[in-house]
C-alpha cells in the first residue's frame, strides 16, 4: 500500500510539473486531468473516499470539461509539444528543483507511515470526510450561504470584465 | 458601471472585509481575503483600455499568489499543528510563510513591485480603494500573527519598506506612482512597531487612511495625474492648493501636523525598546520620502510655473464633484494631533 501511494504521488509531482512548463494551456489541462486523477488515488488512500468522488465528478468532471472547451476555442493551430527544446528545457529545470527538494526532505523507510483520517482501519460507515460534509450542512450553514455569495459574485465579476464585446481589451471579438 | 452591479460589488467589498476581520479560521479569512481580490478587480477594469486591464491582471495574480500562499501556509500549520486558529500559532515555517504571504498582498519591500505599477493603471478613486480598504484586511491578520514570527523579520520588512518607499519615489512624476512608494514607506513603519506595540499600528494604520484619502481625493478634485499639470492647479481651486501642501508636509510626518503623530509615538516606542539605531534609520528614511512630498508642495503651491494670463485667472465655477468626504479628510490631515491622548486611548 505504501508503494502504491508513493507511486500516486510521483505521478502527481510530474503531472504537476508537466502543467508547470506546459508549451499551451491544452497540454496544461491534460497535466491537470492526471495530477487531479492521481490527487483522487491519494485521497482514497487516506480514507477520504467521498470526497475523493466529489473531486473527480465536479472539478475534473465539470471544470477542467469546461475549461478544456474554453481553451481549445483559442487554441493556435500549430502549438509546440513537449518534444520541443524549450519546452524540454523547462522541464528539465522543474525536475530538477524537484529533486533538489526531495534530496532535502530524504528520509528513512521508517519515517511516513499512511494510516487513514480516522482510527478505524476497514469497520466504518461514516470516514471523516462524510461526517465533514454533514457538519458543514449543519453548523457550517452561514458559510455555504457565502459561498453560493462568492459564486454570484464570480459569475457577476467576470461578465462585468468581458463586457463590451472587442472595444475593451480583454476580448478580440 | 451599471449601478446593480456596482452595488453588488462594494458591498461584497465589504462583506470580504467584515469577514476576515469577524473570522477566527483560517480558512474564514482566506475566503474574505479572496472576495475582496475578486470584487474589486472588475472596479480596476471598468474603464478597460489596456492600462487597467494590466493592472487588473498584475494585483489579481499578486494578490492571488499571496492567498495560495495562505492557504499553503494555514495547511502547514493543520498539518503539523492540527490548529486552524489565527491566533497561537506554534510551527514558526507556517507563521513565516503567513507573514511572507501577508507582505505581499499590502505591498510591503521586497515584495513591493507590483504596487507602482498597478495603482498607475487606477483612477484615482479605484487606486484611493486599493490603498486603504484593502489595507484593513491583512493588516488585521498580520496583527493576530506578528507576535508569533521571528522579530529579524518584521523589522528587515519595516527597514526596508521605509527605506525603499522613500528611494523609489524620488525620481517620480506620476502622482499615482509617489503616493505608490508613499503608501510603500507607510506600511514599513506599521510593520516595524508591530511586535512592541500593535496599538500603534492600529493608529498609523488610521491616520495613513485619513492623510492619503485626503490626497488621493485632492488630486481627483483637481483633475491631475503627473507633476505637470499639477502645477497649474492653484489658479483653478486656491483654498485646496494652499491646504494640499500642509496635508503632503503631513504625509511627510511634519509637526504640528496630523501625520507627525505615528511617527513620534513609534520613534518613542522603539526608543523604549532599546533599538536606537532601527529609530534613527527610520526617522533618516523619512527624510527621504519628505523630500519628494516637498517637491509636490513646490510644484502645487510655492512656486508658480510661468503661464500664458488667461490660465492664471480660470472662471471657477462650482465643482460638480462631492467636495465633503475632501474636506472632512483635510480637516483631520491638518488638526488632529493635539488630540494624540484621545486617539491613544481610541486605539488600546
Amino acid at each position: 500500500m505504501t508503494y502504491f501511494m508513493s507511486l500516486l504521488l510521483m505521478a502527481l509531482v510530474v503531472g504537476l510539473v508537466a502543467v508547470a512548463s506546459n508549451p499551451t494551456p491544452y497540454f496544461a489541462a491534460l497535466g491537470l486531468v492526471v495530477a487531479a486523477g492521481v490527487g483522487c488515488g491519494v485521497l482514497v488512500g487516506h480514507g477520504g473516499s467521498f470526497l475523493s468522488l466529489v473531486l473527480f465528478l465536479i472539478y475534473l468532471g465539470g471544470m477542467l470539461v469546461v475549461f478544456a472547451y474554453s481553451a481549445a476555442l483559442a487554441a493556435e493551430p500549430f502549438p509546440e509539444a513537449w518534444g520541443s527544446r524549450s519546452v524540454l528545457g523547462y522541464v528539465l529545470v522543474y525536475l530538477l528543483g524537484v529533486a533538489l527538494m526531495a534530496g532535502l526532505f530524504w528520509g528513512g523507510w521508517y519515517e511516513g507511515s499512511w494510516v487513514v483520517v480516522d482510527g478505524l482501519k476497514e469497520f466504518s460507515v461514516l470516514r471523516g470526510d462524510v461526517s465533514g460534509v454533514a457538519v458543514m450542512y449543519s453548523f457550517g450553514g452561514g458559510m455555504l450561504v457565502i459561498c453560493a455569495w462568492v459564486l454570484l459574485l464570480t459569475l457577476l465579476v467576470v461578465l462585468e470584465l468581458t463586457r463590451g464585446l472587442s472595444r475593451g481589451t480583454l476580448r478580440a471579438v | 458601471m451599471n449601478p446593480y452591479v456596482l452595488a453588488i460589488l462594494l458591498s461584497s467589498l465589504g462583506l470580504g472585509t467584515t469577514l476576515t476581520f469577524a473570522s477566527s479560521h483560517w480558512l474564514l479569512a482566506w475566503m474574505g481575503l479572496e472576495i475582496n481580490t475578486l470584487a474589486i478587480a472588475p472596479l480596476m477594469a471598468q474603464h478597460h483600455h489596456p492600462r487597467a486591464v494590466e493592472a487588473t491582471t498584475k494585483y489579481f495574480l499578486t494578490q492571488a499568489t499571496a492567498a495560495a500562499m495562505i492557504l499553503f501556509a494555514s495547511t502547514t500549520n493543520a498539518w503539523m499543528t492540527g490548529e486552524w486558529s489565527i491566533s497561537n500559532l506554534s510551527n514558526p515555517l507556517a507563521s513565516t510563510m503567513f507573514v511572507a504571504a501577508l507582505a505581499l498582498k499590502i505591498g510591503l519591500a521586497p515584495v513591493h513591485f507590483w504596487m507602482p505599477e498597478v495603482l498607475q493603471g487606477l483612477d484615482l478613486l479605484t487606486g484611493l480603494i486599493l490603498s486603504t480598504w484593502q489595507k484593513l484586511a491583512p493588516f488585521a491578520l498580520i496583527i493576530q500573527t506578528a507576535h508569533n514570527v521571528d522579530p529579524l523579520l518584521l523589522t528587515l520588512l519595516g527597514v526596508t519598506s521605509t527605506l525603499v518607499g522613500g528611494w523609489g519615489g524620488l525620481n517620480q512624476t506620476q502622482l499615482r506612482k509617489i503616493l505608490a512608494y508613499s503608501s510603500i514607506a507607510h506600511m514599513g513603519w506599521m510593520i516595524i512597531v508591530i511586535q512592541y506595540s500593535p496599538q500603534l499600528t492600529l493608529l498609523a494604520l488610521g491616520m495613513y487612511i485619513i492623510m492619503t484619502s485626503a490626497t488621493f481625493l485632492t488630486l481627483k478634485m483637481s483633475l491631475t495625474t503627473k507633476i505637470n499639470t499639477l502645477a497649474t492647479t492653484w489658479s483653478k481651486n486656491p483654498v485646496l492648493a494652499s491646504t494640499t501642501a500642509l496635508v503632503l508636509l503631513s504625509l511627510g510626518g511634519l509637526p504640528p501636523l496630523t501625520g507627525f503623530m505615528p511617527k513620534w509615538m513609534i520613534l518613542q516606542e522603539l526608543t523604549k525598546q532599546n533599538l536606537p539605531i532601527i529609530a534613527t534609520t527610520m526617522a533618516l528614511a523619512a527624510l527621504i520620502s519628505l523630500y519628494f512630498y516637498l517637491r509636490l508642495c513646490y510644484a502645487m503651491t510655492l512656486t508658480v510655473s510661468p503661464n500664458t494670463t488667461n490660465s492664471t485667472t480660470p472662471w471657477r465655477t462650482q465643482t460638480t464633484q462631492t467636495s465633503l468626504p475632501l474636506a472632512l479628510f483635510i480637516t483631520a490631515t491638518l488638526g488632529l494631533l493635539p488630540m494624540t491622548p484621545a486617539i491613544l486611548m481610541l486605539t488600546t
